[in-house]
């Protein structure tokens, strides 16, 4: 394979392997058939595809879901490793950037885990080492003894200054979820920051950051609202997007939920969302409208790949969508692990 | 008690009636408390029936809620989620007095918790762990009450059977068997009586 370097050439390149990832993944047609199948079938369907290497390196240790839902962790974390390794320029810092978002994931889990005491065994099934830290370095942090000596070890990653700064509390409150809060709002923060320094492909790459912290702080205000008290929400907006602190605290204290809706309506532009927002003023459950707003973003996502077909859209789309499908391909079979209703794993599913 | 064993004097006559008079005070109170716990027993029973059947109705959508969130999360998701909480619910034990008999009061707190409190982020979760875990929030209130009811009605029919061993033992053992031998004295002294008034009259007739 020629390396190519500088130009539209390496743009072109990965954005047309990312249309024929995305070809490859599973069609609709296949969770439909997949619904009417028992967990063995699946599990054999699975390995039929993409999935092949990592059931046969999982099979002689795990059975069952077990073995399922590891198999498409690993699968995910290796094929957003590969595309990390295959995106050129700026491409790549942004592609690094926007998978960081496991990387927090993987740090507050080695954190909880060690401070509840799990064993390091335990703590590796439960990472998907999908980001920038890979899994020999997760290894180390799970090896590490108490959780200062894991921020310790930290240093120099862009979680290091919020951990540090709100470890002490955290161990004294027994809860990590300001850090949590605060490290995605840090990571959408850099994000926004990376997008607007002038790179080129930037304007593209803030549309859908703009587009993911809206549609992030959407689905915070229904479930917040959900769970009401007159306290103030205003710490838990990701700030940036079209949603200021203080209407995000106006719109979840608001009491009606049509009134809600239409508020929500006048704020955002995207017209298939405003569709989406018309229809929920029937009653639906709070992951029915997780489900749709994750329709529509992934939709959009779409329409915007196919405007702008060189750059980082197609990458960032076809990164979501596979997300979904390991995130449908693990409900069906965790569906049928637990013998619910086909309607309902169906009613689950991001198609 | 053996009537062989038993002097039938007039001092033990007298002894035997106390007693007598007693066990029947004490039959007719016991009896009384034994109707007064079966009636607050039943009571509790249909306390006990609503708590059973609102907690079987919640340890089914716990499961089923939990169930929904490893669909949706995977267990990963779910088991990273489960890492953040710490907090263990404060349960605070009084006790209260029904007829004698001490039963427990339980008093929980920080069992149902606010989203924001529950210890996982709200930016790094979706609705399907904010769902499971209301649903096992519900589920240990609901454990909690049942465990106060469901001691309750234990400590209540451990004592109505106790009561009820009490009031039967008076009824077909004590008190027949106080009465068996008061009779068997008062017989034995009318006996002693009729004896020593023929012994009066033959020696008088002797002398005579």
């Amino acid at each position: 394979m020629a390396e190519v370097s500088s130009g539209p050439v390496p743009y072109v390149y990965v954005c047309t392997r990312m249309r024929v990832r995305k070809s490859k993944l599973i069609p609709r047609e296949d969770y439909l058939r997949l619904l009417n199948m028992g967990l063995p079938e699946i599990t054999r369907f699975i390995e039929e595809t993409e999935y092949k290497k990592e059931i046969d390196e999982l099979a002689p240790s795990f059975q069952g879901i077990d073995l399922v839902e590891l198999a498409l962790s690993w699968n995910l974390a290796k094929e957003y490793q590969q595309i990390q390794k295959i995106t050129p320029g700026t491409l790549k810092e942004f592609t690094r950037s926007y998978l960081r978002r496991w990387d927090i994931q993987n740090v507050l889990t080695i954190l909880r885990g060690k401070t509840q005491g799990m064993s390091a065994g335990k703590i590796r099934e439960v990472l998907v080492p999908a980001g920038e830290l890979d899994r020999v370095f997760l290894d180390r942090l799970i090896k590490e003894e108490t959780p200062a000596r894991i921020v310790e070890a930290l240093k120099g990653h862009f979680v290091y200054p919020v951990i540090s700064q709100g470890l002490d509390e955290a161990l004294e409150k027994e809860s990590f979820a300001r850090i949590e809060n605060e490290l995605y709002k840090q990571f959408y923060e850099e994000l926004l920051a990376e997008a607007r320094s002038g790179f080129r492909g930037g304007k593209q790459f803030l549309e859908y950051i703009l587009l993911d912290i809206d549609f992030t702080n959407i689905r915070n205000m229904f479930r917040l609202r959900k769970d009401y008290r007159d306290e103030d929400y205003r710490s838990m907006v990701v700030p940036g997007g079209t949603f200021s602190a203080e209407e995000f605290q106006h719109l979840i204290s608001t009491g009606d939920q049509k009134e809600f809706i239409g508020v929500l309506k006048e704020k955002v532009r995207l017209k298939p969302l405003i569709a989406m927002l018309d229809m929920l003023e029937g009653e639906k459950s709070l992951r029915e409208i997780e489900i749709e707003l994750i329709k529509v973003q992934l939709s959009h996502m779409e329409s915007l790949s196919k405007l702008n077909p060189f750059s980082i859209h197609p990458i960032l789309t076809y990164l979501e969508k596979k997300k979904y499908e390991i995130f449908n391909l693990r409900a069906i079979a965790r569906g049928k692990d637990v013998s619910l209703p086909v309607e309902r794993i169906r009613s689950y599913l991001v198609m | 008690m053996a009537l062989r064993d038993i002097k039938p004097t007039r001092s033990e006559l007298i002894n035997l009636k106390r007693r007598i008079a007693l066990s029947e005070r004490g039959y007719k109170i016991l009896k009384m408390k034994r109707d007064g716990l079966i009636i607050e027993f039943f009571k509790v029973l249909e306390e006990a029936k609503d708590s059973k059947s609102e907690l079987a109705e919640k340890y089914e959508r716990a499961i089923q809620m939990i169930a929904f969130a490893d669909t949706v999360e995977g267990s990963i998701g779910v088991k990273s989620a489960a890492l953040s909480v710490h907090e263990v619910p404060n349960i605070a034990l009084a006790s209260k007095n029904i007829m004698g008999v001490v039963v427990p009061e339980i008093e929980s707190s920080k069992v149902k918790k606010n989203l924001v409190d529950r210890g996982y982020g709200l930016l790094g979760t979706t609705s399907a762990i904010d769902e499971a875990a209301s649903a096992y929030e519900d589920l240990v209130e609901s454990i909690i009450e049942s465990a106060e009811i469901e001691t309750t009605m234990k400590k209540l029919l451990d004592e109505i059977e106790s009561t009820k061993r009490r009031v039967n033992a008076l009824e077909f053992k004590v008190i027949p068997e106080l009465t068996e031998a008061r009779d068997f004295i008062k017989m034995r002294l009318d006996e002693m009586e009729r004896e020593e008034l023929f012994r009066l009259k033959k020696i008088k007739a002797r002398n005579a």
